[in-house]
């Protein structure tokens, strides 16, 4: 009986609009491209070497994150299903096209 | 309005990284003609490079495109009670009403019946 009682408790799930998701995924997915591209030319231009590359990609990664939380505001909840996907998603297929951005510009900059 | 100026942010970020990069180059080979050790580049291109980062990467947030509430109850809240009523299943042309109008003109003498059975 109590068990019952427990799933009853359970807030009410949401209905989700599925074209607004899909929406919402595109344009976050862009802009994570973007960013992994600008700050791996950053990141060459600067001549980062080593893991001090990738604690920039780690710094940008989170800052494109709190650009995202200014831009919702207080009520993210109604554009993203949670915080830590947005933060998490896509983490490592962006640093492939971080890396390449990077050794390619440090390349540009600092070799030739 | 305020899409175009984030055109212009990204663009004007844009050419603020190439001139960094520019500029770090330059410094590489300034270094390298006065056979001097590279350690770090000035503070000044670190500044610049970073500030346009951010700078493109605010632009490109607000160029990609308006976020949508997900939850499926937002958008149809908005519908009205007009976009509700309209059903064009029950729209009727040819009523008693056009009578009334100036310029009807009674056509046949059979009645309405015969007149109605007649419309396309």
């Amino acid at each position: 009986m109590s068990v019952v009682k427990l799933k009853d408790n359970k807030p009410e799930p949401t209905p989700y609009s599925e074209a607004a998701l899909r929406n919402n995924a595109v344009v976050v997915e862009y802009c994570r491209t973007s960013m992994a591209a600008l700050s791996g030319s950053t990141a060459g231009v600067l001549g980062l070497t080593g893991l001090y590359g990738f604690i920039f990609y780690v710094f940008a990664v989170v800052s494109l994150w709190v650009m995202f939380m200014v831009k919702t505001g207080p009520n993210w909840s109604k554009y993203y299903v949670s915080r830590q996907t947005l933060l998490t998603n896509g983490f490592f297929g962006a640093l492939f096209t971080y890396v390449l951005f990077w050794t390619f510009i440090y390349g540009m900059v600092h070799v030739y | 309005m305020g899409s175009s100026v984030h055109k212009i942010i990204v663009i004007v970020g844009f050419i603020s990284l190439f001139h960094s990069a520019f500029s770090a180059a330059q410094h590489r080979s300034y270094l390298r003609i006065t056979s001097q050790e590279f350690t770090t580049l000035p503070l000044d291109i670190v500044v610049q490079a970073v500030v346009s980062l951010f700078a493109v990467m605010w632009g490109v947030l607000n160029v990609a495109g308006n976020l949508r509430e997900i939850p499926a109850a937002a958008e149809l809240n908005q519908i009205k009670w007009e976009t509700q009523q309209n059903l064009p299943s029950f729209y009727i042309f040819n009523h008693r009403g056009k009578a009334l109008a100036d310029n009807y003109i009674p056509s046949g003498s059979g009645g309405g019946k015969s007149e109605l059975e007649n419309v396309e």
